[in-house]
């Protein structure tokens, strides 16, 4: 009988920190917890993934979309933002009709900037596999090395020419704004030099402002709540993109340079 | 057992902790209209109270015609969805809707066909959740427009510059006609945080749209200088938010209005 009052105690509890939403502390998510990285899949299968929302109902294999391919010759902007593509799998509403009428994929993939669809062509997307573009991992060889995720230095990649990504489809003379400021982000512990650094410029080189402002980050100093390690780990914040697709949050230094 | 199910508990509110912290939405990207949902919006007060479905308001098909200045400052619009507290009776004493949907300028509630049958129109506008098609479908009507990145994907000041639309801004009993106030200067709006453009803020090309009324000296006071405001204030509806996060190009394309060269 106790043991059952208890439970609904502790049941009760949580509910009610359920309600209490973003303001109170959530329980879990203390500073001593030790952050557990998912583990990375090899390089070539980084930032590939498989598309099933609809497939998974059918008989079709599900689309296996590689994101070392596509960032090769577009911005990260082109897709998520121009075309509508939420930055989530399987969250977007494309269908084949959509695609076929020039919407989500189907704005390149149209014959004229990429291969259209066709019933020759369905397998090279609907191959239901996520190593399918594995034969083309060896393209990236030549590019700048990092140590983790596709083990390719991408922002370097794109400095140094190797990659000419386009920054826009419907206005070819698209130029993003320039805004060099770097963010010192000092952390909340003492005795601890961790601070990360923010270099806006190289996220503009992929990204435009409001692809993080203000749905990710709040422009206010200090607004954006709960901008903490353990969020970028559950996917928000920084890790929208650098858990799978940007270098991967096992990269320490490259946002923490002082780290030893 | 009572320290199973001290354990087993413990463990429950671990997973409910997990998952509430996974499912609120802060720190992620939302989603973003679709370019036919753009500006459309809701309008609910007292329909499904009465059992009609609601109002759906298509703000493109309406700024094919009109200026905003026609509905939100003579008609008298608020610029927010369900703010009139419209009424059938308001419609039909031709206020609000009813200033144009009267069967004159629009159709009205019902269309006479042929002399003799009578259409009702009620699911032209009380059409949420049906599938009610419009004269002009957005995709094929707006093929030929002028592109745009985001919002309608529509470059509507090109559109009407081109002369693919042209817009009506005075209706024949509703508006009532004064001289023209000349346009202030064109001026810049200096950005606060270093290195980010200035906004050239152009009279003309607003007041075309709104007149003066639409936002003086509600949104902004008439002085310059006056009225504080940031961008957060801008993302949350407010100010320059109050077109611009909502019907007009929105603000994630900042270049269209952060726009002076930094020097």
């Amino acid at each position: 009988m106790r043991g059952v009052i208890l439970f609904l105690v502790v049941v009760l509890s949580s509910a009610l920190a359920c309600t209490s939403g973003e303001k109170g502390v959530i329980p879990g998510t203390q500073f001593d917890v030790v952050w557990e990285f998912a583990p990375l899949p090899p390089p070539q299968h980084y930032g590939n993934i498989l598309i099933s929302r609809l497939t998974r109902s059918s008989t079709h294999p599900p689309v296996a979309f590689s994101h070392w391919i596509h960032r090769r010759r577009y911005t990260c902007r082109v897709c998520h933002f121009e075309l509508n593509i939420a930055m989530k799998t399987n969250v977007t509403d494309i269908t084949e009709a959509k695609i076929r009428k020039g919407e989500y994929c189907g704005a390149c993939h149209n014959g004229v900037i990429a291969f259209a669809v066709s019933e020759q062509t369905c397998k090279t997307c609907h191959a239901g596999n996520i190593g399918a573009s594995d034969g083309r991992f060896s393209e990236l060889s030549e590019y700048p090395r990092a140590k983790y995720g596709d083990e390719v230095n991408w922002v370097k990649a794109l400095k140094q020419g190797f990659i000419a990504p386009k920054k826009s489809l419907i206005n070819p003379n698209f130029v993003p704004i320039p805004f060099e400021r770097v963010l010192r982000l000092e952390p909340e512990w003492n005795m601890i030099k961790t601070r990360a650094l923010f270099p806006h410029q190289k996220h503009i080189e992929w990204l435009d402002c409001a692809d993080c402002h203000p749905d990710i980050f709040n422009i206010q100093k200090k607004g954006t709540k709960h901008f903490r390690m353990d969020y970028i780990n559950s996917g928000k914040f920084c890790g929208v993109c650098h858990l799978t697709v940007a270098f991967p949050i096992q990269d320490c230094r490259r946002c923490h340079p002082d780290l030893k | 057992m009572k320290y199973k199910v001290l354990i087993v508990s413990l463990v429950l509110l671990a997973c409910a902790s997990a998952v509430i912290a996974a499912s609120s939405n802060f720190g992620t990207k939302k989603r973003m209209p679709r370019p036919e949902e753009f500006g459309t919006v809701v309008i609910n007060n007292y329909s499904e109270k009465n059992n009609i479905a609601p109002v759906v308001f298509r703000h493109w098909i309406h700024r094919t015609k009109y200026t905003c200045r026609v509905c939100h400052v003579d008609i008298g619009f608020a610029m927010e969805a369900g703010g009139s507290d419209i009424k059938e009776a308001d419609n039909r004493n031709h206020l609000y809707c009813g200033s144009c949907h009267n069967g004159k300028e629009a159709f009205g509630p019902t269309t006479r066909e042929k002399v003799v049958t009578e259409v009702q129109n009620c699911e032209r506008c009380h059409s949420l959740g049906k599938e009610v098609k419009n004269q002009k479908d957005f995709n094929s009507y707006l093929k030929d427009f002028p592109p745009s990145r985001f919002g309608n994907r529509v470059d509507w000041m090109k559109a009407e510059e081109k002369g693919l639309i042209k817009l009506k801004d005075q209706i024949e009993g509703i508006s009532i006609k004064r001289q023209a106030i000349p346009n202030p200067k064109d001026f810049d709006i200096k950005s606060t945080i270093l290195g980010m453009p200035d906004i050239i803020f152009s009279h003309r090309i607003h007041a075309e749209m709104n007149g003066c009324e639409l936002c003086h000296p509600e949104i902004f006071g008439a002085k310059k200088g006056v009225t504080k405001y940031n961008m957060q204030d801008i993302f949350a509806g407010k100010f320059c938010g109050a077109c611009h996060a909502k019907v007009a190009f929105p603000f994630y394309d900042c270049q269209l209005c952060h726009l002076k060269e930094v020097y």
